[in-house]
C-alpha cells in the first residue's frame, strides 16, 4: 500500500491542539510510519481554566456554581460528587426525595451524554446520517432536562445538603413520554450501530485495550468496562438512591458473548447504557419517597455550617463517562482548605497510548473519540500570564469578543 | 475547413463549456447538498449555496504556506480545474456532440480523467504539510484502485460494441448514438448492469466522496490535500470538484443512457437542443443522486486499506464476470443485433 | 492471605495495622449512607509514614487489584498531606470500599518515590503533583509538564499557600476589563462596570465578590 514510500526514518504527524476530530484541544503527536502509528504522546492542558485553584478561594455555597461548569456534559456528577463531600465533613442529611431527584437528573445527563458521544463517532467514521440522527433525537432529553431544571446544560439545580427543585407530578408525563420514545428507538439505533457493515468494518479490533492494561492504567467508566473490568459506581458504591435499585454493571460480554476490548465494544457499552437509564429513571420516579428536597434550605444557614465544617471526605459518583471523584478537606474557615477534582477523563487518557498504537491514521479520531474525553473536565488549573511570545491576553481576547456580541445584537 | 477556422471554432467551443461546465458542475454540487440535507432530516443550505461559498471563496486572501513549493502550489488548481474542463469537450451532452469528438475516444477521456487526481496530488505534496502529504499517498493509491474497474468497464463496452460490427467503437460519438442496451441480448443485458453498478461504484472515488473520501478525510486529516489552500486557490479546487462530477455523470449517461427525447418525438431543431439538454441534466442528476449523494448519506468512510480490497477484489470481479457475460453473449446468437 | 478471602471494612485497618504495627499512625473508617434504604458505603482512611507508602501499596494489592483514582496534596503549611485514593473490590454488589492512604511529606524534604513500577497509571496524577505542589517524584518515568503551559514559570506551585503559590501578579480579572477606547462606540449602551477593589491578598475568608456579580461580560 502506501507503507513504504522509501522513507526510512518515521515521520511526525501532529494532531491538534485544535483538529476536526478534536472536539475539544489536547495536542497529540504522532510517529507514523506510512500509514501506521508507531508511537504517540500527547500534551493535555489546552483548556486550563483554574478551578480548583478558584474554588479554594470561593466557599462550598458558590463551588457548586463553579463545578456545574466544570464540564458541559457531566456538569452535574461533579457538582453532586462535590456537593456529596461537602456534605460527609458538615454532616448535613440529605433528604431521600432529593437522593431521588438527583438520580433522574444524573441518568438524564447519562443518556444525554451516551446520544451526544455516539453522534461524535459517527462523524469521527464519516458517517454524518447517523450524527444528525442521534443529535435529534438527544433533543428531547435536552428538552427534558430544561423542563426539571430550567437548562440545558449547566442545570445549577445540586446545592449542598439537597436539590433546588423539585419534580412535581405534571412533569411525570413529559419524562415519561421521553423514556419510552427512547425505548423503542433503541433497538433502531442499536441496529444502526452494530450491523452496519461500515461500521463494524470500522470499529471491530480497532484500538484494543486488554483487561490487564485497563486495570494497570486506571481506566474508569465505559472505556474499562468494554474492557471487561466490571467496576461501575452505581452497582458497587452505593450513593444517592443507587442503592436502593438494583443495578448490575453493563458488560459487552452480555450482549456480545464475548470482550475485546475494541471500539466496538465501547460503542456497545454506551448504547445499552442508555436503555438501562431508561430503566433506572422509571424506576425512580415510581419509588420516589415524598418530603423535603433539601436538608437546609436557607443559604445563609448552610454556609454557616459548612464555616463551622472540620475534616476531609470523598464525593464519588459514577459520570457518563466513569467515576468522578473529588476529595475535599475543611478547616473551619469558609473555603475548603484543599480540594481535588478528578474527572473521569483524567484516569481515561493514558489507555490512548496502547489503543493507538500500530494503528492506522484513519483509526486515530474513533479511537481518540471511543474513550469518549472530556478534556475541559480533566484540564484544569492555570493562571495565563503572557510572555514576550506575543499571546493574546485573556483581557483582549474578552475585549474583542464582548464587542463582537455587542455588534451581533445591535 | 481552414485551420484559423477550426482553432477558432474550437477556442469558442472551450469558452462556451468552460461556461456551462462551471455553471451546471456548482449546480450540481448545490443539488447533491439538498438532496442529501433532506435525507439527513435537516433543511440543508440554498441551492444556490455553492455559487456563494466560490464568490467568498475568490475574495478571500490565498495563502501561501512557508514551506511550499510556490509555483507548483498555485500551478496544481489551475491545473485540476483545466483538465476537468478539457474532458468535457470529449463528452457528448444531450443531442449535442462533442466539440472534440473527432480528435479522442474513451481511452483519452480516462487518462484525462486521472489529471485533475493528479494534479491535487501534485498540491499535497507541493503544499509540504504532513496531513497533505499523508493525503496525496492516499489519494495516488485510491486511484490506482478504481482505475483498473473502470478500465473493465470502458473496454467491455467498446468491445461488445465492436463485436456487433459498428465501426470505431471507442469514440464517444458511436458509443453515444447506439445505445449499448440495443446491441444485446438477455446475457449481455445482466452484464452491462453489473457494469453500471461498477461505474456507480467508482463515481464516489473520482470525487473524492463519502466512503471514499480518505484523501481529504475531515475528521482525519483536516481536509488531507486541500488542507493548506485557501482563497482563489481553493476556489479553482472547488470548481474542478463541480466539473468532475459533472464529467463523471455526462460518462456514465453517454455509456449507459445514451437516449435522447429528439430521437423519440419529433420536433424542430430549435426545440430539440434545450429539450435534449434538460433531459440530459436530469440523467446526469439522477445518476449522482444514486452513485454519490445516497451512498455518501448511507455509509461511513473505508480506511484506505479498505479502498483497495473493495476495488480490486470485488469489484473487479464483479466487472470481469460482467465482461465475461457480454462476451457470452457474443457467443451464443440472439436477437436483437441491431444497430 | 487468600485472595479470595473479602475483608470487611472494619477488617482493612486492622490488617494495615497488624502488618505495619507503629508507622500506621491513625486509621478511619466513615460510613455514609444515602436514598430510602440507607444502604452504607465505607471510606477508609489510613495515615502512614512516607517509607511504608509503597509496602503499604503492596499489601493493598494482595487483596485486590486496587484501582487507583488520584492523588490528591494539599498544603498544611509545614507540610503536604498526599493522599493515594484507591479503591477495592469493585464487581462486587455494595462492596466496594475506597482506601485512602496519606502521607505527610514535609517542605523541607519535598520528595516521594514514584508508585508507578506498581500502577503504570500514576504517573498522569504524578506529573501533576510535580508542577502543583513541586513535590519530586523520586524515579518518575516521564518527567515533563502535564497540564500547565510551556510559558508558565518555573518555581510557582499554584497550590502552595506559601510564597511558592500564585502571586497576584498573576491573577486576571477579567470583570475589570473595559473596551478599547479607540473604536467606535458600540450600538448598545455601555454598562456600568460594577467597582470592586481588587483586594490586596487573596484571602479566602469573607470575600465579597460573588462570581455571579460579574454581570459585565452577560451577553
Amino acid at each position: 500500500m502506501s507503507g513504504n514510500e522509501g522513507k526510512k526514518a518515521p515521520y511526525v504527524v501532529p494532531i491538534g491542539p485544535t483538529h476536526p476530530a478534536l472536539k475539544e484541544p489536547v495536542m497529540f503527536t504522532f510517529k507514523m510510519e506510512g500509514e501506521s502509528i508507531k508511537d504517540v504522546d500527547f500534551a493535555p492542558g489546552q483548556t486550563h481554566r483554574g478551578i480548583e485553584w478558584m474554588g479554594m478561594r470561593r466557599n462550598p455555597v458558590q463551588i457548586v456554581h463553579l463545578t456545574d461548569r466544570i464540564c458541559g456534559i457531566c456538569g452535574v456528577h461533579h457538582t453532586l460528587a462535590f456537593a456529596r463531600a461537602v456534605e460527609q465533613i458538615a454532616e448535613i442529611e440529605v433528604p431521600p426525595r432529593a437522593d431521588y431527584i438527583r438520580t433522574i437528573l444524573a441518568e438524564f445527563e447519562r443518556i444525554q451524554s451516551h446520544l451526544l458521544w455516539a453522534g461524535v463517532a459517527a462523524h469521527e467514521l464519516g458517517f454524518d446520517s447517523l450524527l444528525h440522527l442521534t443529535w435529534r433525537v438527544r433533543e428531547q432529553s435536552m428538552d427534558v432536562i430544561e423542563n426539571l431544571t430550567g437548562n440545558r446544560v449547566n442545570y445549577g439545580i445540586v446545592q449542598v445538603g439537597g436539590v433546588r427543585r423539585d419534580i412535581v407530578p405534571d412533569q411525570h408525563k413529559i419524562i415519561e413520554d421521553c423514556l419510552s420514545t427512547y425505548e423503542g428507538l433503541l433497538g433502531k439505533l442499536l441496529d444502526l450501530f452494530l450491523h452496519d457493515r461500515s461500521i463494524t468494518l470500522r470499529c471491530r479490533d480497532r484500538g484494543v485495550l486488554s483487561r490487564q492494561q485497563a486495570l494497570e492504567l486506571c481506566t474508569v467508566g465505559p472505556t474499562a468496562r468494554a474492557s471487561g473490568v466490571n467496576a461501575d459506581l452505581r452497582q458497587d458504591y452505593p450513593y444517592c438512591a443507587y442503592g436502593d435499585l438494583d443495578i448490575t454493571a453493563v458488560l459487552p460480554d452480555q450482549h456480545m458473548g464475548e470482550t475485546r476490548g475494541d471500539v466496538y465494544d465501547r460503542i456497545v457499552v454506551r448504547l445499552i447504557e442508555v436503555g438501562q437509564s431508561c430503566g433506572i429513571v422509571r424506576q425512580c420516579l415510581d419509588q420516589m419517597p415524598s418530603g423535603p428536597i433539601t436538608g437546609e434550605e436557607k443559604l445563609a444557614k448552610l454556609l454557616a455550617i459548612c464555616k463551622k465544617a472540620r475534616g476531609e471526605a470523598i464525593g464519588r459518583v459514577e459520570a457518563p463517562r466513569g467515576e468522578c471523584f473529588h476529595y475535599v478537606r475543611m478547616n473551619g474557615k469558609e473555603s475548603p482548605e484543599g480540594w481535588k477534582v478528578k474527572a473521569s477523563s483524567y484516569s481515561n487518557l493514558m489507555s490512548w497510548i496502547p489503543m493507538l498504537r500500530g494503528e492506522q491514521i484513519a483509526d486515530i479520531p474513533i479511537i481518540v473519540a471511543s474513550i469518549d474525553p472530556c478534556l475541559s473536565c480533566t484540564d484544569r488549573v492555570a493562571v495565563v500570564k503572557d510572555n514576550s511570545r506575543q499571546i493574546m491576553t485573556k483581557e483582549e481576547l474578552h475585549r474583542l469578543s464582548v464587542e463582537k456580541t455587542r455588534r451581533l445584537s445591535s | 475547413m481552414s485551420t484559423a477556422l477550426t482553432a477558432a471554432m474550437i477556442i469558442g467551443w472551450t469558452v462556451v463549456i468552460s461556461v456551462y461546465g462551471i455553471l451546471v458542475g456548482l449546480f450540481l454540487l448545490g443539488i447533491d447538498r439538498k438532496l442529501a440535507a433532506h435525507m439527513q432530516a435537516r433543511i440543508g443550505p440554498p441551492l444556490r449555496q455553492p455559487f456563494r461559498d466560490v464568490r467568498k471563496l475568490l475574495i478571500k486572501e490565498s495563502v501561501i504556506p512557508a514551506n511550499a513549493i510556490p509555483w507548483m502550489f498555485n500551478l496544481a488548481p489551475i491545473m485540476a480545474l483545466a483538465s476537468s474542463l478539457v474532458i468535457l469537450l470529449y463528452l457528448p451532452a444531450g443531442s449535442v456532440m462533442p466539440p472534440l469528438g473527432s480528435y479522442g475516444d474513451l481511452i483519452l477521456v480516462m487518462y484525462l480523467l486521472t489529471v485533475p487526481a493528479l494534479a491535487l496530488v501534485a498540491g499535497g505534496f507541493a503544499s509540504g504539510s504532513p496531513y497533505a502529504t499523508v493525503g496525496a499517498q492516499r489519494e495516488m493509491v485510491t486511484m490506482i484502485a478504481y482505475e483498473f474497474p473502470l478500465a473493465i468497464v470502458v473496454v467491455a463496452v467498446a468491445w461488445r460494441l465492436g463485436a456487433a460490427g459498428l465501426a470505431e467503437p471507442f469514440t464517444l460519438t458511436t458509443i453515444a448514438s447506439n445505445p449499448i442496451w440495443s446491441v444485446v441480448g438477455p446475457l449481455g443485458i445482466l452484464g452491462i448492469l453489473l457494469l453500471l453498478f461498477i461505474s456507480a461504484a467508482i463515481t464516489p472515488a473520482e470525487l473524492s466522496r463519502i466512503p471514499f473520501d480518505t484523501q481529504e478525510a475531515e475528521t482525519e486529516l483536516a481536509g488531507g490535500l486541500l488542507v493548506e489552500y485557501s482563497g482563489r486557490n481553493l476556489a479553482m479546487f472547488y470548481l474542478s470538484q463541480g466539473v468532475k462530477s459533472l464529467v463523471m455523470g455526462a460518462l456514465v449517461v453517454a455509456i449507459f443512457f445514451p437516449w435522447n427525447i429528439s430521437t423519440f418525438v419529433a420536433m424542430p431543431a430549435t426545440v430539440a437542443l434545450p429539450v435534449d439538454l434538460l433531459f440530459f441534466l436530469a440523467k446526469v442528476i439522477l445518476v449522482l443522486f444514486f452513485s454519490v449523494t445516497l451512498v455518501r448519506v448511507a455509509m461511513a468512510r473505508f480506511r484506505i486499506s479498505q479502498v483497495i480490497p473493495v476495488y480490486w477484489t470485488y469489484l473487479s470481479v464483479i466487472g470481469l464476470v460482467g465482461l465475461l457475460l457480454l462476451m457470452a453473449d457474443t457467443v451464443i446468437p440472439l436477437a436483437g443485433v441491431g444497430a | 492471605m487468600s485472595p479470595d478471602t473479602v475483608l470487611t471494612a472494619e477488617q482493612v485497618p486492622e490488617y494495615f495495622r497488624e502488618r505495619f504495627g507503629a508507622g500506621v499512625k491513625e486509621t478511619r473508617v466513615t460510613e455514609r449512607r444515602e436514598g430510602a434504604k440507607r444502604n452504607p458505603n465505607f471510606n477508609i482512611w489510613i495515615d502512614l509514614d512516607r517509607e511504608l507508602l509503597k509496602p503499604a501499596i503492596l499489601a493493598l494489592m494482595e487483596l485486590d487489584y486496587p484501582h487507583l483514582a488520584v492523588i490528591s496534596g494539599t498544603d498544611l503549611g509545614e507540610e503536604i498531606r498526599m493522599i493515594y485514593h484507591f479503591s477495592i473490590y469493585y464487581g462486587k454488589k455494595h462492596g466496594e470500599y475506597t482506601v485512602s492512604l496519606a502521607v505527610h511529606v514535609p517542605k523541607t524534604d519535598l520528595s516521594i518515590p514514584t508508585i508507578s513500577d506498581l500502577i503504570p497509571g500514576a504517573v498522569f496524577t504524578e506529573r501533576e503533583k510535580q508542577e502543583f505542589l513541586g513535590i519530586r517524584v523520586v524515579g518518575i518515568p516521564d518527567n515533563r509538564r502535564l497540564f500547565l503551559p510551556e510559558d508558565f514559570p518555573e518555581g510557582v506551585y499554584p497550590w502552595r499557600k506559601d510564597e511558592t503559590g500564585v502571586p497576584d501578579s498573576m491573577v486576571k480579572d477579567l470583570y475589570m476589563s473595559q473596551r478599547p477606547t479607540d473604536r467606535p462606540a458600540p450600538p448598545a449602551g455601555e454598562k456600568e462596570l460594577c467597582e470592586i477593589e481588587p483586594k490586596a491578598e487573596p484571602a479566602p475568608a469573607s470575600s465579597p465578590e460573588q462570581p455571579t456579580e460579574q454581570k459585565e461580560v452577560k451577553e
